[in-house]
């Protein structure tokens, strides 16, 4: 299982917001590429970046750092999300040496697109879906819709894409634990993997994830507990190593 | 009705395979079980696996199951997965070494942590992902799969059979490893089927449908 560390910038800062929300941010390190170095050097195997800013605008606002830092740390597979709803978007963060985009609002919002961008950067599109009591949220979580996560996750799973980024946003930012029912009941649902967001706090809540982890779940993404230390990295890192080989 | 069996040797939860079984296998029974005359009369067996070698030979000995397990594999149409393909070797060399089913003559090595690509980037393991696999020979269960299409893995061990006529696909990560083996009514896997999207489900429903000749 991946361990992935989150990089959320704002104003080309690393933060963290709770529950989603811009005004209640917490400023992590003004630097996100040494921080980026933190975590690769403690056995990180992909990064998680996220442009806040982009996500509200609805385009690439940070793209100079995240190109900073997959310039710098060239052998670590960087996934990115936030603002990415174009071809040429992807484009650019694909030659710029990113992995995998997140695709989140434009894949609810126009489906379509999906299917367009996994035939055109087939190994690269992965599905971000945002959920509260099952249905998928959208605009950096200010709306809930009345689609059903499942039913979405199957039809991208269709279309092709690498895997799906499942948050439960009622927990995200809160270090409440993980929603570890919904996400198993997610990657059930669908034959491609599952990789768990929000809620992770302290190492109890990787070993809940890693005992479902034949269910498809690839891997936990996690951001304020290793920011404000309820969970050491590479402690977990250690741990999960040690369950692997 | 026909009955799939998917043996339950108490390593690692197996509803994924299952479900996946179900949603293609139609008009079939899929049971999940670790009883032997349930395995002995089923029509097609399972063999999944998840976690290290000598916990899974230790729990196949201890639930009285390896044999039955060789049995089936002699007998019907049998598809192994993950850990259920690599114990069908001889021997692993994990945990410093653990003796497996031996159907086929090899040994199961570790990736090594110095494995690197041809660009000379370290690559991690276990191997986790999707990659391509590579047809070796025209078997039926890869009907309707494209030589090449992605699966998904999840391991840090690869098997290294003796015999060379039983590899049906190949897998480049470091060096092309063997990703698939069949011989007469056994097929299988390193990858996930289960979690391989809709070239997984295809080769479920083609293992499903498959007579083992």
């Amino acid at each position: 299982m991946l361990l992935i560390p989150a990089i959320d910038l704002k104003d080309g800062k690393c933060v963290r917001l709770r529950q989603g929300k811009m005004e209640d941010d917490t400023v992590f390190s003004d630097d996100p590429v040494a921080m980026a170095g933190r975590w690769v050097e403690i056995g990180c195997q992909r990064l998680h970046l996220v442009d806040l800013n982009g996500a509200f605008e609805g385009k690439p606002m940070n793209a100079d750092v995240i190109h900073a830092i997959a310039e710098a740390y060239p052998d670590v597979p960087i996934q990115v999300g936030g603002g990415i709803r174009s071809e040429d978007t992807i484009t650019t963060y694909l030659d710029a040496g990113v992995s995998y985009v997140i695709i989140g609002t434009k894949a609810v919002t126009d489906p379509h697109f999906i299917s367009d961008i996994c035939a055109g950067f087939p190994g690269h599109i992965i599905v971000g879906l945002d959920a509260k009591d099952g249905k998928v949220a959208v605009d950096g979580w200010s709306k809930v819709s009345k689609h059903d996560v499942i039913d979405m996750a199957q039809r991208f799973e269709e279309d092709g894409v690498e895997a799906i980024v499942y948050t439960d946003i009622s927990r995200d930012g809160m270090m409440q634990g993980v929603n570890i029912d919904a996400t198993v009941k997610l990657a059930q649902a669908i034959h491609i993997p599952v990789i768990a967001s929000g809620g992770i706090t302290n190492l109890d809540d990787i070993k809940a994830l890693k005992a479902v982890e034949d269910e498809g779940i690839m891997g936990a993404i996690t951001g304020r507990a290793i920011y404000e230390g309820t969970l050491d990295l590479a402690e977990a890192q250690a741990w999960v190593n040690s369950q692997e080989s | 009705m026909p009955e799939i069996a998917v043996v339950d040797y108490g390593m690692g939860n197996l509803r994924s395979v299952a479900k996946a079984l179900e949603y293609v296998a139609e008009g079939q029974n899929v049971v999940v079980t670790s009883e032997a005359d349930v395995i002995e009369n089923a029509d097609r067996v399972v063999f999944p696996g998840q976690g290290a070698a000598r916990d899974c030979m230790q729990e196949l000995v201890d639930r009285k199951l390896a044999d039955v397990v060789l049995k089936a594999a002699q007998e019907k149409p049998f598809l192994g997965i993950c850990m259920g393909m690599q114990v069908l070797l001889s021997h692993s060399e994990e945990n410093n070494g653990v003796d497996c089913l031996g159907l086929y003559g090899g040994d199961v090595h570790f990736f090594g942590k110095e494995l690197k690509n041809e660009q000379g980037e370290k690559l991690k393991i276990p191997h986790m992902g999707w990659n391509g696999v590579h047809h070796k020979k025209n078997h039926i269960l890869w009907h309707g799969i494209d030589d090449g299409s992605r699966f998904y893995f999840v391991h840090s061990y690869y098997i290294d059979p003796e015999d060379a006529s039983i590899v049906e696909a190949t897998t480049q990560y470091g060096f092309e490893f063997v990703s698939a083996i069949g011989r007469d009514n056994v097929f299988a896997v390193q990858f996930h089927p289960e979690k391989s999207a809709q070239d997984g489900l295809q080769l479920l429903k083609n293992f499903s449908k498959w007579n083992g000749q």
